[in-house]
C-alpha cells in the first residue's frame, strides 16, 4: 500500500500555477489518445451504412442494422466467435499463471548476472514477429519432418506423427503453448515491478519469525502483489474478445480451420477481401461491446469480492 | 528618379512571375501508378522508360509525367486506400477484380467510352473491341453497356504447367506417361525404387490458399464425366469444380497418393511452399504441377538450381490427365485480358484527356517497342534477322541502374512483350531462357492443347463479392479434409465437406451464376464445345 502525504500548502486552486509543467508534459499524451483513441471512434457509424468508397462515411447511405445481421448469419460467424473465446480462454487459463511463478522464481534468484540473463531470454521470444515463430513452430512441430516427431519416430516411441498442427484438439494445445511461451517473459515485467515494491521489512519480519523460502512467498510476496494481479485479470477478461489475426493466421492452416478461424481472421475474409468495410466495422463494433460488458463485469465481481478493481 | 526606377523593377518582377506562371499553366501534371517489385537498381518514379515517354509523349504535349510507385504485392490495398482519401494517381492499375468492380458500384471512375472515341484510336486498334468489351457493363441499367476500365491485353494466354522428370521416367525405363493409371504407376514406381533415397516424394503438393482448387481442377477435371455436364452446369459451377459429377473420384485419387506417401503430408501446412521449393531443387520430387515457364524462371529456376544438385535432373512437359468423357487432354487457359486500368474522377477533365492520350501514345508499335525492349546494346544485343525480334535479352544485374526497366510494369496495357505479331510473341516467350528454347515451346505447347478459356461474368455477381472468400476458404478446409482422411470415411467427409461449402453462400453463387448463364452475361468456353 502506499501511503498519500498531504501537504497543507498545497491547495486545489495553486495546483495549476505550481504544476503546470507537469501539465505540459501531459498535453502529448492527451493529444494522442484524442487524435488516434478517440477520434477514429468517429468511424463507427460506417457499421450503420452501405460505405461507398468515394462518398466515405459522411456521404454513405443508412442502412440500419443490415450490416450486423447479414455478418451474423453467415455460415462461419458463430464457429468464428467460440474458436475466439475458447482459444482466449486456454491462452488465459494456461497464460496468465505463468509469468506470476517466473516473476516470483527471478525474484529469488541469487546471482544477479544470472538473473539478468534469464530474463533477457524469457524476453526474447515477445520481440519476435508470428511469420519468424511460424517458421519455427514449423520446424518444430510438423507431421515427420518437424523435430519432435522425427526424433521420436526415430527412437521408436511413436509409430505414426504426433499430429501437432493438423488435429483440431493438438492444435489448440500448440497454439496455447506457444502462445505461453511467447508471453511468459513480457508478462513478468509488471509482477517484477510489484515484487520490488513489497516493503523488504516484511520478508525481514517474516524470516525472523522463522517461515521458510515457500511461506515467504505464500504469506508475503503474493499478497503483495495481489492488486496487481487482479488488475491484469480485470484487463484479461476485457480482452476475451480481441484476438490477434497474425497469430491464428500464421499457425492456422486448412486442416483445421474450424479450429483456427477466428474473429479477426473472418473479419479480413469478409470485410477486407472485398472491400466490405461497414461489415468489418460491425464485427469490431461488436467484438468492443462484449469486451466492455466482459471487462465491466469483471470489475464489478472483484470489487465485490473486496478488492480495488480498476475504476 | 529612384523611386520610378524601383517601381519599374517591382513591376517587371510581378510581369515576370506572371509570365512564368502562364507558361506553367500551359503545362498539366499527369500522375501514373507503377508497380514498384523493388528490383535492386531499379527506382520506378525515375527510371529509363519515365524518361524516354517525358521525351517522346510529354514535352511535345505540354504534360509532365510523374510515376508513383506501388508496391507490387500491396498494391490493391494501397490503391484502396489512396482512392477512398481521394488521392489517387491520374491513371490506376490494378489486378483486384473486386476493387475494379466496388469502383463502378460506387460511382468512383470515370466512364471512358468518349474518351477513348476521341483520343484512344490506337489503344483501341491494339486491344480490340472483343477486349475492350471485358471492361464494359451496364450500369446504369438502361439496357447499354458502358466502358468502364481498360483492360490490358494479356499476350500468352496459357495457364497450366504439369512438369516430369524426364532422368527418372529413364530410370524406371518408363514413357512419358499420357493418363491418370500410367501416370500414378509412375509415382508409385518412384517412391519403390526411392529415386532420391528417403526424402523421395513423387507428387509436389502444396494448397494455394488464396483460392484452392484454382490448381487442384486441372487435376480432377480430367474425372469429370462430361455426359453429365451441360454447359449451363459449367458456368452455375464456374468456382466449384468440387461438385461437377465425376470430380469426387479425382478428389478420393488425391486421398490415395496421400496414403500411399506419394504426396507430401505437410500439404495443407500454411508455410508449405518454401518446402516444396526446397524439395524441387534438391530433387526429391518426380511431378509438379505451376505455370508453363515455371521451370526456367528467373525468381525461381527450379531447372537451373535443380541441375546444381542433381546434375542429370531434366524437367520435361508432361499431360497425364486426360479425360475419357472428353477424350481429351484439358488444360484451363486464361481470359484475353490482364490487369485493369482505371481513371479515377478526382482526376479532371483535361487530365483525364491526357491519361488516354498516353495510354494512346503507349499502344502504337514504335513506342511500346521502346518501352518494352529498351535500347539495342545495353538491355540487349541486337534484333535477330530470322524472327525479327530482340535476342541477347539482358537479365535486370547486367543492366546499368538509369537503364533497368520493368516491360510489363510500365508499358502495363500489354500483359508480356508484344511485337504485334503471333508468331513473333510466341517466339518471345522461349526468348528468355536460353538453352532451354525446347523445353518452353513444348510446355507453351501442352498448356494450350484442349484448352479452354477461365470463366468470368459479364455482371456485378453480388454472391461472389459477398461470399466468394468464404466459399474459398471453405474450399481449403474441404481438400485438406478430403485429402488427408481414412479412405474408408472419404464418402462421408466428401459428403459433409460439399454441404459445407453450399451453406456458406456458394449456392447463392451457383444460383446467380447460373441466372447470368442464362441471360448470356458470361465469358469463357465449356470444354464439351472444344
Amino acid at each position: 500500500m502506499s501511503v498519500k502525504t498531504v501537504n497543507p500548502k498545497h491547495r486545489k486552486g495553486r495546483s495549476w500555477t505550481q504544476d503546470w509543467r507537469l501539465y505540459v508534459m501531459l498535453i502529448l499524451p492527451v493529444a494522442f489518445y484524442l487524435i488516434f483513441c478517440y477520434k477514429p471512434m468517429i468511424g463507427i457509424i460506417v457499421a450503420f451504412e452501405k460505405y461507398n468508397l468515394f462518398k466515405g462515411m459522411w456521404g454513405s447511405p443508412w442502412v440500419g442494422l443490415d450490416n450486423f445481421r447479414f455478418v451474423m448469419k453467415m455460415s462461419d460467424f458463430s464457429s468464428a466467435l467460440t474458436n475466439t473465446l475458447w482459444l482466449n480462454f486456454l491462452g488465459l487459463v494456461a497464460g496468465f499463471p505463468v509469468p506470476i511463478i517466473l516473476a516470483i522464481m527471478l525474484n529469488e534468484m541469487k546471482s544477479i548476472g544470472l538473473k539478468k540473463v534469464s530474463q533477457t531470454l524469457l524476453y526474447l521470444p515477445h520481440f519476435l514477429s508470428w511469420i519468424i515463430i511460424g517458421g519455427m513452430v514449423l520446424q518444430i512441430f510438423s507431421p515427420t519432418s518437424g523435430l519432435i516427431n522425427a526424433l521420436l519416430l526415430r527412437w521408436g516411441w511413436i509409430d505414426k506423427s504426433i499430429p501437432f498442427l493438423t488435429d483440431g484438439p493438438h492444435w489448440q494445445f500448440t497454439y496455447t503453448l506457444v502462445g505461453v511461451w511467447q508471453g511468459m517473459g513480457w508478462g513478468t515485467i509488471l509482477y517484477l515491478s510489484a515484487i520490488t515494491g513489497i516493503n523488504m521489512e516484511l520478508f525481514e519480519a517474516a524470516r525472523i519469525d522463522g517461515a521458510n523460502k515457500l511461506q515467504q512467498i505464500w504469506h508475503v510476496t503474493l499478497p503483495g502483489i495481489r492488486s496487481t494481479i487482479v488488475v491484469l485479470l480485470i484487463l484479461n477478461v476485457g480482452q476475451m474478445m480481441n484476438i490477434s489475426f497474425d497469430r491464428p493466421q500464421i499457425l492456422g492452416n486448412a486442416q483445421v480451420r474450424k479450429f483456427c478461424d477466428v474473429l479477426s481472421t473472418f473479419v479480413y475474409r469478409t470485410g477486407i477481401e472485398n472491400h466490405k468495410f461497414e461489415r468489418a466495422t460491425a464485427v469490431g463494433l461488436f467484438q468492443s461491446l462484449v469486451g466492455l460488458i466482459l471487462i465491466s463485469g469483471a470489475n464489478f465481481i472483484s470489487k465485490k469480492l473486496g478488492e480495488d478493481g480498476i475504476w | 528618379m529612384k523611386k520610378t526606377l524601383s517601381v519599374l523593377l517591382a513591376l517587371s518582377m510581378l510581369l515576370g512571375l506572371v509570365g512564368t506562371a502562364l507558361a506553367a499553366d500551359d503545362w498539366i501534371t499527369l500522375k501514373v501508378e507503377t508497380y514498384d517489385r523493388e528490383i535492386t537498381g531499379l527506382d520506378v518514379t525515375d527510371c529509363w522508360q519515365l524518361h524516354y515517354a517525358q521525351e517522346h509523349f510529354g514535352d511535345p504535349n505540354h504534360i509532365k509525367l510523374e510515376f508513383v510507385s506501388y508496391a507490387r504485392w500491396t498494391e490493391g490495398d494501397l490503391l484502396t486506400n489512396a482512392l477512398a482519401g481521394g488521392n489517387a494517381p491520374d491513371i490506376c492499375v490494378t489486378y483486384n477484380g473486386s476493387l475494379v468492380q466496388q469502383c463502378i458500384d460506387d460511382e468512383g471512375i470515370w466512364q471512358l467510352d468518349d474518351l477513348i472515341a476521341n483520343y484512344g484510336q490506337n489503344l483501341r486498334a491494339f486491344l480490340g473491341d472483343e477486349l475492350l468489351g471485358y471492361g464494359q457493363s451496364d450500369h446504369d441499367g438502361d439496357g447499354v453497356k458502358e466502358q468502364w476500365y481498360i483492360p490490358a491485353r494479356r499476350i500468352s494466354v496459357a495457364n497450366v504447367g504439369n512438369f516430369i522428370r524426364e532422368d527418372w521416367l529413364k530410370a524406371l525405363n518408363m514413357e512419358k506417361p499420357t493418363n491418370v493409371e500410367e501416370f500414378t504407376a509412375y509415382l508409385r514406381a518412384a517412391k519403390e525404387a526411392k529415386l532420391a533415397g528417403e526424402n523421395t516424394m513423387p507428387f509436389s503438393f502444396g494448397i494455394y490458399v488464396p483460392d484452392p482448387l484454382y490448381n487442384v481442377r486441372r487435376f480432377t477435371d480430367a474425372w469429370v464425366d462430361f455426359s453429365q455436364v451441360t454447359e449451363e452446369d459449367w458456368f452455375a459451377y464456374a468456382r466449384n469444380p468440387e461438385m461437377l459429377p465425376g470430380a469426387k473420384e479425382g478428389f478420393r485419387w488425391l486421398n490415395t497418393l496421400y496414403h500411399e506417401g506419394l504426396l507430401p503430408d505437410t500439404f495443407a501446412l500454411s508455410d508449405n511452399d518454401k518446402a516444396n521449393d526446397t524439395a524441387l531443387i534438391m530433387g526429391y520430387n518426380g511431378f509438379f504441377s505451376q505455370q508453363p515457364d515455371q521451370p526456367w524462371r528467373t525468381d525461381k529456376n527450379y531447372q537451373i538450381e535443380l541441375e546444381k544438385n542433381v546434375p542429370e535432373g531434366h524437367w520435361v512437359t508432361v499431360n497425364p490427365f486426360y479425360n475419357e468423357s472428353l477424350g481429351k487432354t484439358l488444360h484451363d487457359k486464361y481470359a484475353a485480358n490482364g490487369l485493369s486500368i482505371i481513371i479515377p474522377l478526382t482526376t479532371n477533365e483535361e487530365t483525364a484527356i491526357a491519361a488516354m492520350k498516353y495510354l494512346d501514345w503507349m499502344a502504337q508499335p514504335d513506342n511500346m517497342f521502346a518501352m518494352q525492349n529498351g535500347i539495342e546494346g545495353i538491355n540487349y544485343e541486337g534484333i535477330s534477322p530470322e524472327l525479327g525480334i530482340p535476342y541477347g535479352v539482358k537479365s535486370a544485374d547486367a543492366v546499368p541502374n538509369e537503364n533497368k526497366m520493368h516491360a510489363g510494369d510500365i508499358c502495363f496495357i500489354s500483359n508480356g512483350l508484344c511485337y504485334f505479331d503471333d508468331e513473333k510473341n510466341a517466339a518471345a516467350l522461349a526468348l528468355p531462357f536460353a538453352g532451354y528454347e525446347e523445353d518452353v515451346i513444348a510446355s507453351y505447347a501442352d498448356a494450350l492443347t484442349d484448352a479452354w478459356t477461365q470463366i468470368s461474368f459479364t455482371v456485378a455477381i453480388q454472391a461472389e463479392t459477398d461470399y466468394g472468400s468464404t466459399v474459398k476458404s471453405k474450399q481449403g478446409e474441404f481438400l485438406a479434409a478430403v485429402v488427408s482422411c481414412e479412405p474408408d470415411q472419404f464418402d462421408a467427409v466428401y459428403e459433409a465437406g460439399l454441404q459445407d461449402i453450399l451453406n456458406s453462400g456458394a449456392q447463392e453463387m451457383i444460383d446467380e451464376f447460373r441466372q447470368a448463364y442464362k441471360d448470356g452475361n458470361y465469358r469463357g468456353v465449356f470444354p464439351g464445345n472444344l
